[in-house]
């Protein structure tokens, strides 16, 4: 046998006219055997053929992927063919981890077959040729051996394919056994998409079921830290696997390219493209939940500070003093009332959120000041309501009657109203620490987000609850008298302020027909005020106010429904020569990123008062555009004023759940910094200083 | 309805309710913290390791010079390419020429390949003309854990500020086969030529190829 073949060797290589160095189709080299596999030697022009590098390693040696990791090089074949006949590359099977202290290699042990194919020109003559490889590897335990050899084979090119091919059966067997390790396509209809984030991507696979393990084999070196462990979330239908960044990337690649190994020995070339893929819920300890809901309290307390807020504690303070006289004893369960409207509004609101998000809406908090019909009756409740306390008329159910001549039964849904009141105010106002506590409450289970928004609330009526609580503290206030009264009147002043700014949002978004139904609304409120103070206490006038109201309400609703006209997005509303703010797109946020520029996002809403305090305090001040400026940085404003499905999503991908939110990119990193809710000049400068990379990219 | 302690359960509620938010707010960031290794533009780890004439070195003496760190393992395929070569000595004699300290690190473990005695690494040193500034002992993997080496030859090139300006490859020729030196890029010659020059390096963070370094477990 062995001598024909040599013959046959002999007289393919006269019939070629390459002088090759016959060394057989195998060689024993140091801790390995090498063999060049050929199942059947025939060729036929026009049809490639198998043929196949196979490997059996000493215990404990291993060779490498085409990405050997750490260290490590993968082997290489050099072909000598006759003219006519062409070999493809190597396809490399699905490898193993193989870690090494702290390094982690791809590769092979035991045994591997590289598979490639052999093409044959239809002009090559008939007969036998041969083919001569020679290859060069590099094989490790825990020392590095390179390694060559020489190996050759005959084949004969035939005119057409035999089905008993002579010779078949010389690694025929091998090739059959192993060529199943390669990776095979990803099959039709699942998908895989990556997402990059500080530190790590996030790729998520969706093959229609549960995925519950998972290996991610880079086909690019330097991508990812190849030792840090990868981290499987199995979802109901497919996986997320989180995967560390090597720390010097300096751009996120194009797309996320290997192989993806599965349970049950299912190996995927994949090239996953970037998408957005919402962090996996971390199974989430108690810690957690404990560290968000003591966010949450504390950015409830300082919810009291916004100016959101105030117009309702001023209204509260005003209940404590007009009650400061003989009904203390009752204030208690005043207090308790207003947390218990607090909580429950806070319920409600997450309620309808939630059930909103199942039913398949990308919505976020402050989700109620994008519909413009709560805008408007949120403006027309809050003028009635001033008209009130500016002493036009008394309404029945008044709201600062705690105690005093009306009815015990009243007072308290007086109290239950001011913590609704002062909940559907607060929203627009995300104090600091809120937007991460909110952000991660939503992204939990329902329990957690209820708890979380639960101290939250609890957070918000702290401050009253405790001087309710403790009749002591409540000794300080002055005794009742005259002065209440120009307190009250004065009250109504900064309620006023709140419909300026509610009509203020409604006039950026549903333009200046809507805004003129709804003063007109205001008109018939005043009306019905009028008879109501005119005439109290008397049904029919009653009455007539009642309908006079309901007017009201509808005209309100009509005309910022039907008589909307679209405007001009708020981006484009800057001051003359103020910075040059874009509007957001993720194309946008990579278009710069990829020319090296820092990128500064707002996210802003029209209806979110601590973003336009933020952009006229800090981000429009000509310290902080000069900063921008110098430091080259591009400007993206996101506006959520109306529902945004996109910006929902990128809000996600921050940790948030609404606005304010503003992400600073530093060019060569992807792990945006977050500004505080709250800015200051200072804030933003200071992050724009620590960008020492910019200033270089804008001066190359 | 008043208890008889109102207020002092009212002061207990309040301060616990107080740690645990100020707990709350250091847990938050706490969790905020960094990647470990080396991220080229950043500061180099300082490091302090006895050489092989017993001296003791650190980064920080070296303040104001350019630093070179090379790790090597004697036994390793693609270390000889460049010793036996000779391309490692020339580039040491070049660059130290220059004002360039030039430390030769290594990170094997006693009992692994490249492991050595400080007076086996001297005479290795006589033997091939090597001209390094100094050889770093580092057989308990410290400074190489602490740069994250991962083969012998690693080259970390760091500027005179102490800030790391190349990590990675020796040259574009990822093989053990000493033909190769002639006509690659050599990135360490690179990165100092530009740095010396004031530019910028053009290819800052390669991936190296070579052996791994033979950490203890």
């Amino acid at each position: 046998m062995r001598i024909f073949r040599a013959v046959t060797v002999f007289l393919a290589a006269l019939a070629s006219g390459v002088a090759a160095i016959a060394v057989g189709p195998s060689a024993d080299v140091a801790h390995l055997h090498v063999q060049l596999v050929m199942p059947n030697p025939t060729l036929v022009g026009g049809s490639p053929a198998n043929v196949g590098i196979y490997f059996k390693l000493e215990p404990g040696w291993h060779i490498y992927w085409k990405n050997a990791g750490d260290s490590g090089e993968p082997p290489r074949v050099r072909w000598t063919l006759p003219e006519g006949i062409t070999a493809s590359d190597f396809q490399f099977p699905a490898p193993k981890r193989l870690p090494l202290g702290p390094l982690m290699d791809f590769g092979y042990e035991d045994e591997v077959l590289f598979p490639l194919t052999i093409s044959v020109s239809p002009k090559v003559k008939t007969g036998p040729v041969s083919l001569h490889a020679k290859v060069d590897w590099l094989v490790c335990r825990e020392q590095c051996i390179p390694g060559k050899a020489e190996l050759d084979t005959t084949a004969t090119v035939v005119d057409h394919l035999l089905k008993d091919a002579p010779g078949a059966g010389a690694g025929a067997e091998i090739y059959k056994r192993l060529l199943g390790r390669l990776p095979e396509p990803l099959p039709s209809g699942d998908r895989v998409v990556f997402q990059s984030y500080a530190g790590g991507f996030r790729l998520a696979l969706a093959t229609g079921q549960r995925e519950t393990t998972a290996e991610f084999f880079p086909s690019e070196q330097n991508i990812l830290n190849n030792p840090a462990p990868q981290t499987v979330t199995p979802t109901a239908t497919g996986l997320i696997l989180e995967l560390a960044k090597d720390p010097n990337l300096a751009a996120n690649p194009a797309q996320l390219a290997g192989v993806l190994e599965l349970s049950g020995g299912r190996n995927y070339d994949i090239a996953a493209l970037p998408g957005t893929v919402a962090a996996p819920k971390p199974p989430t300890t108690a810690l957690d939940v404990l560290r968000a809901t003591g966010l949450a309290f504390l950015g409830g307390i300082i919810l009291n500070l916004m100016p959101c807020v105030f117009p309702v504690l001023f209204i509260k303070g005003l209940s404590l003093v007009q009650s400061s006289g003989a009904e203390r004893h009752k204030q208690r369960s005043h207090g308790l009332v207003y947390t218990l409207g607090i909580v429950f509004s806070f319920w409600v609101l997450v309620g309808a959120l939630l059930g909103l998000r199942a039913a398949g809406l990308t919505l976020g908090w402050g989700f109620q000041f994008q519909s413009p019909v709560f805008l408007g009756l949120m403006a027309s409740l809050l003028f009635f309501l001033g008209l009130s306390l500016a002493g036009q008329f008394e309404i029945g159910l008044t709201l600062t009657s705690a105690g005093g001549s009306l009815a015990q039964k009243q007072g308290y849904a007086g109290s239950f109203f001011t913590g609704v009141l002062a909940v559907v105010v607060a929203t627009p106002c995300t104090a600091p620490f809120m937007g991460a506590a909110v952000g991660f409450a939503l992204s939990q289970s329902a329990f957690v987000t209820f708890a979380i928004f639960t101290a939250l609330a609890l957070g918000l009526a702290l401050p009253y609850l405790l001087l309710t609580l403790q009749p002591a503290w409540t000794r300080l206030l002055p005794r009742p008298g005259a002065w209440m009264e120009v307190l009250k009147q004065a009250t109504a002043v900064p309620i006023f302020g709140t419909v300026i700014w509610l009509v203020w949002v409604l006039a950026q978004t549903r333009g200046a027909e809507a805004v003129a139904a709804l003063l007109a609304a205001f008109l018939l409120l005043a009306v019905a005020g009028w008879i109501m103070g005119r005439w109290p206490a008397k049904r029919v006038p009653n009455l007539a106010a009642g309908l006079v109201i309901v007017g009201a309400i509808a005209v309100c609703v009509y005309g910022v429904t039907a008589l909307a006209a679209p405007v001009a997005s708020a981006a484009e509303t800057g001051a003359p020569g103020a910075s040059k703010w874009e509007p957001w797109s993720q194309a946008a946020v990579d278009k710069y990123r990829a020319a090296g520029r820092p990128v500064f996002v707002d996210f802003t809403a029209s209806w979110c008062l601590s973003c336009q305090v933020n952009e006229r305090v800090a981000l429009r001040t000509p310290q902080v555009e000069t900063a921008f400026k110098s430091a080259n940085v591009a400007l993206l404003k996101a506006d959520w004023t109306n529902r945004d499905d996109a910006i929902a999503n990128a809000l996600t991908t921050l940790g948030r759940s609404g606005v304010p939110a503003y992400a600073l990119y530093a060019p060569g990193s992807d792990a945006p910094t977050l500004l505080p809710e709250a800015l200051t000049p200072g804030i933003v400068t200071d992050a724009l200083s620590k960008l020492p990379a910019a200033t270089n990219a804008s001066n190359r | 309805m008043s208890g008889k302690y109102p207020r002092t359960r009212l002061y207990l509620v309040f301060s616990l309710g107080f740690c645990w938010l100020v707990a709350s707010v250091l847990l938050s960031h706490a969790a905020m913290a960094g990647p470990n290794g080396v991220r080229v533009g950043a500061a180099a780890p300082k490091f302090k390791a006895t050489d092989s004439q017993g001296k003791s070195e650190s980064l920080d003496q070296y303040r104001g010079k350019f630093v070179v760190l090379e790790w090597h393992n004697q036994g390793c395929p693609y270390t000889k390419k460049h010793y036996d070569s000779g391309n490692m000595q020339a580039l040491q004699k070049e660059w130290t020429a220059k004002g360039v300290v030039w430390l030769t690190v290594i990170s094997s473990a006693p009992g692994e390949q490249g492991y050595v005695t400080a007076s086996q690494e001297n005479e290795y040193l006589r033997k091939m003309k090597a001209a390094p500034t100094a050889v770093l002992l580092d057989p308990e993997g410290i400074v190489g854990r602490l740069y994250s080496a991962k083969t012998t030859p690693q080259m970390v090139v760091i500027d005179r500020t102490g800030k790391v300006i190349y990590d990675g490859a020796i040259d574009d020729k990822p093989t053990p086969d000493p033909e190769d030196v002639k006509g690659a890029k050599n990135y360490v010659s690179d990165a100092l030529t530009a740095a010396m020059a004031g530019k910028p390096v053009a290819t800052p963070y390669t991936r190296p190829y070579g052996c791994s370094v033979k950490y203890g477990e």
